[in-house]
């Protein structure tokens, strides 16, 4: 519609400047081009923007760092703890912050590897073997992405 | 020349065996790769035994080249995603 409107005053005004005067036609043709190409251009960004949205309307995983708004400690404790409740070994257990995966939990070290693997997962980012060893609970692995995000209560 | 292998060097093996596993462009393959790896390691948990551990370690390291070589491979002759992936 908007388009329609530019293209129509851009006629009109090559209707009413064309007789009296050359240049400033030319000028004002080249500003309803760019004029175009910018509502041309906010409008790929607008689709892509939707596009993007109905993608990842499910998670709220956020790759790049920009202008984003940080998770906070708390959204950080609830996705460790729903990654945890997913991983099945751990679905039937009674799961806390505070429970260790290996002694109150029954999990062995390669169980723990595949919860460290889905953490890793969940917040894009790797996890050393030497840190991981140390992330026996889910309140460690929510300290550690903490740090890792520069996160701060 | 029998080496001690640590604890950390097999997680580490198993974790990026999984991961290799998990570039399978084709379900089944992913699958099975997955349950075989987990199932594998699994079964073999409680090897004391120095040699055997080599052995199996060896035979891990085998398999991690052989997975590598068979994704890039399906890479190439990639088809549609079934059904059940396409949840979305």
């Amino acid at each position: 519609m908007a388009a329609a409107n530019i293209v129509r005053s851009a006629f009109n005004g090559l209707l009413r400047k064309s007789t009296s005067y050359r240049i400033p036609v030319v000028c004002r043709l080249s500003t309803v081009a760019t004029v175009q190409k910018f509502y041309a251009v906010k409008a790929i960004a607008k689709l892509s923007y939707q596009v993007q949205n109905g993608v990842y309307a499910q998670s709220t995983r956020q790759y790049s760092s920009g202008a984003q708004s940080k998770p906070s400690p708390q959204q950080i404790e609830e996705r460790v703890m729903k990654v945890c409740r997913t991983y099945d070994k751990l679905s039937g257990t009674k799961l806390s912050v505070d429970s260790h995966f290996m002694n109150d939990l029954g999990l062995d070290s390669l169980d723990h590897v595949e919860v460290i693997m889905a953490m890793e997962d969940e917040f894009g980012f790797e996890i050393p073997d030497s840190d991981a060893e140390r992330l026996v609970r889910p309140k460690d692995i929510i300290q550690y992405v903490a740090d890792k995000e520069d996160i701060y209560e | 020349m029998v080496s001690n292998i640590s604890k950390t060097q097999i997680l580490s093996i198993y974790k990026s065996l999984l991961r290799e596993s998990e570039k399978f462009s084709n379900y089944n393959f992913r699958s099975y790769a997955i349950r075989r790896v987990r199932d594998a390691f699994k079964e073999h948990k409680s090897l004391t035994d120095k040699n055997l551990i080599n052995k199996e370690y060896q035979f891990a390291k085998d398999n991690i080249a052989i997975i590598k070589r068979q994704v890039v491979i399906g890479e190439m002759y990639k088809t549609e995603k079934l059904v059940i992936e396409n949840q979305q």
